[in-house]
């Protein structure tokens, strides 16, 4: 299969996953695969109609999408997160990110959940 | 019928939409913003001898042509010495160029054209005209013809209110789609505002507005038939407020916007009415809505008192003809609102 199918796949995949566990017709309205100067690589995917307490409610279900989702791109499901718009409750997108080792040291110095207001970590793996 | 068509701003966008419809009376499109913004975001910001050509190539064509500087906020900039002069300079060239008419929104633009200029003045739906009232003001400092706010496409007692009052034209704008009584509708025409005027732009994070509004939809599909769209079919029950029907999308690809204007010059659609509205426009891959089974909606909209909650007609409606697509591509299918739920 090519990138852009198997993008296509995991997008619907994902997608219908998601209505099913928060019985609204979430849209996810594009996944990109992405790779950074800096190193980092991954995929991130805009959402609409995903909202922030949909996350704290159901963030073991959707954390194993996302992973799944991550895996079946052959991408190491190692931080996930969403990004949201400051001071609300919507969510922008959900990502998964293969850290470079300088943005690894930006998150690994912070603690909890939200380093930043417009983040939401569901992942984070702490190298050794 | 006299049918207002977006134009995206460019020549071979202009050549393409006016060689694929007899049906266009007018196109519209954005000026330059380092003058007056618009309301609205635009793919193209054409300078003034590209405005010249195009108009001349619309008229040669019997076309009529319209520029929109309806910026809803200026930061004041228009009552400033500098920015009155920039202002008047650039009115003077449009002017000189030969549009037929000029699209603001704030009232002192709308007078300073009506006593100074030739061209018509049109009040725009970022005036937000909702009463016979602020018609009557607005025709005082010189409109020559009020785009209706649509939030009041479905209060026809006030649409009929205004047209008795008024001795200018109006005009309706069909397919904005925006949401009914939408809480953000000021506060997102701003910031485009700022976003496409003179500057200084602001470097935003997200269109806060525009999430909250599809996610209010997706999470209530019900306020999508809300919206105070009008359907194509729906066109001869407002013939006796206007003739003059503005459709709505710079946005657009060419090929949508003729889309709607045959759907709307034919006053027929038999596709998925998300194709033709505008606003929503990242929603029509999401919400599948078969134009045709909304037949005869009107006649409730007609009569409706809009108090919702003691109604519940648009909830039934959506419920009954809104699907949603799932998959993509080819392997996508329709499934009934009610199958994947409504937790309103």
């Amino acid at each position: 299969m090519s990138m852009t199918q198997e993008l296509l796949k995991a997008r619907t995949s994902l997608e219908n996953n998601l209505r099913e566990l928060l019985g609204v017709p979430v849209f996810l309205i594009e996944m990109d695969a992405f790779a950074l100067p800096c190193g980092c690589g991954g995929v991130t995917i805009n959402t609409r109609g995903l909202q922030l307490d949909d996350l704290e409610v159901f963030e073991e279900h959707i954390l194993k999408y996302l992973t799944d989702t991550a895996t079946s791109l052959d991408i190491e499901p190692s931080f996930l997160f969403a990004r949201l718009i400051p001071g609300t409750a919507e969510i922008a997108s959900i990502n998964a990110r293969v850290l470079c080792n300088s943005c690894y040291m930006d998150f690994g110095r912070g603690s909890g959940k939200q380093p930043r207001p417009d983040i939401y970590i569901m992942r984070f793996d702490r190298r050794k | 019928m006299k049918l207002y068509v977006p134009h995206i701003g460019h020549f071979e966008g202009l050549e393409e939409l006016l060689a694929g419809s007899d049906n266009i009376y007018a196109v519209y499109m954005a000026g330059s913003p380092e003058y007056v913004g618009t309301g609205r975001t635009n793919l193209s910001t054409p300078k003034l001898d590209e405005i010249a050509q195009q108009t001349e190539y619309a008229h040669s064509k019997g076309v009529k042509m319209e520029i929109v500087l309806n910026s809803s906020c200026m930061g004041g900039q228009h009552l400033t010495p500098e920015g009155y002069r920039a202002i008047d300079w650039y009115f003077d060239k449009l002017n000189s160029i030969g549009i037929d008419s000029i699209t603001v929104a704030d009232p002192y633009l709308v007078e300073m054209l009506a006593k100074d200029y030739d061209m018509d003045v049109v009040v725009s739906v970022l005036s937000f005209v909702d009463t016979p009232q602020k018609a009557e003001f607005y025709e005082q400092l010189g409109a020559t013809t009020i785009v209706v706010d649509p939030a009041v496409n479905r209060h026809f007692d006030k649409l009929e209110a205004i047209k008795d009052t008024v001795s200018c034209k109006l005009k309706l704008l069909v397919n904005e789609a925006c949401l009914y009584q939408c809480p953000f509708r000021y506060a997102h025409f701003n910031f485009f505002s700022h976003a496409n005027g003179p500057g200084p732009k602001p470097n935003v994070l997200d269109d806060y507005y525009y999430y909250k509004c599809l996610s209010l939809r997706i999470k209530d599909p019900q306020q999508i038939i809300k919206s105070p769209w009008i359907r194509p079919e729906d066109l001869k029950e407002y013939k006796h407020i206007t003739d003059t029907f503005k459709i709505g999308g710079r946005t657009h690809f060419v090929n949508w916007i003729l889309n709607n204007v045959e759907a709307y010059a034919n006053e027929r659609y038999d596709g998925n009415l998300m194709d033709l509205l505008d606003s929503i426009k990242d929603l029509k891959d999401t919400f599948y809505i078969p134009n045709r089974e909304l037949d005869g909606a009107i006649e409730q909209w007609k009569k409706c008192d809009k108090v919702c909650h003691k109604c519940g007609y648009c909830k039934r409606l959506a419920e009954k003809v809104i699907h949603t697509y799932s998959g993509s591509g080819e392997d996508i299918r329709k499934i009934p609102l009610g199958s994947i739920g409504d937790r309103i």
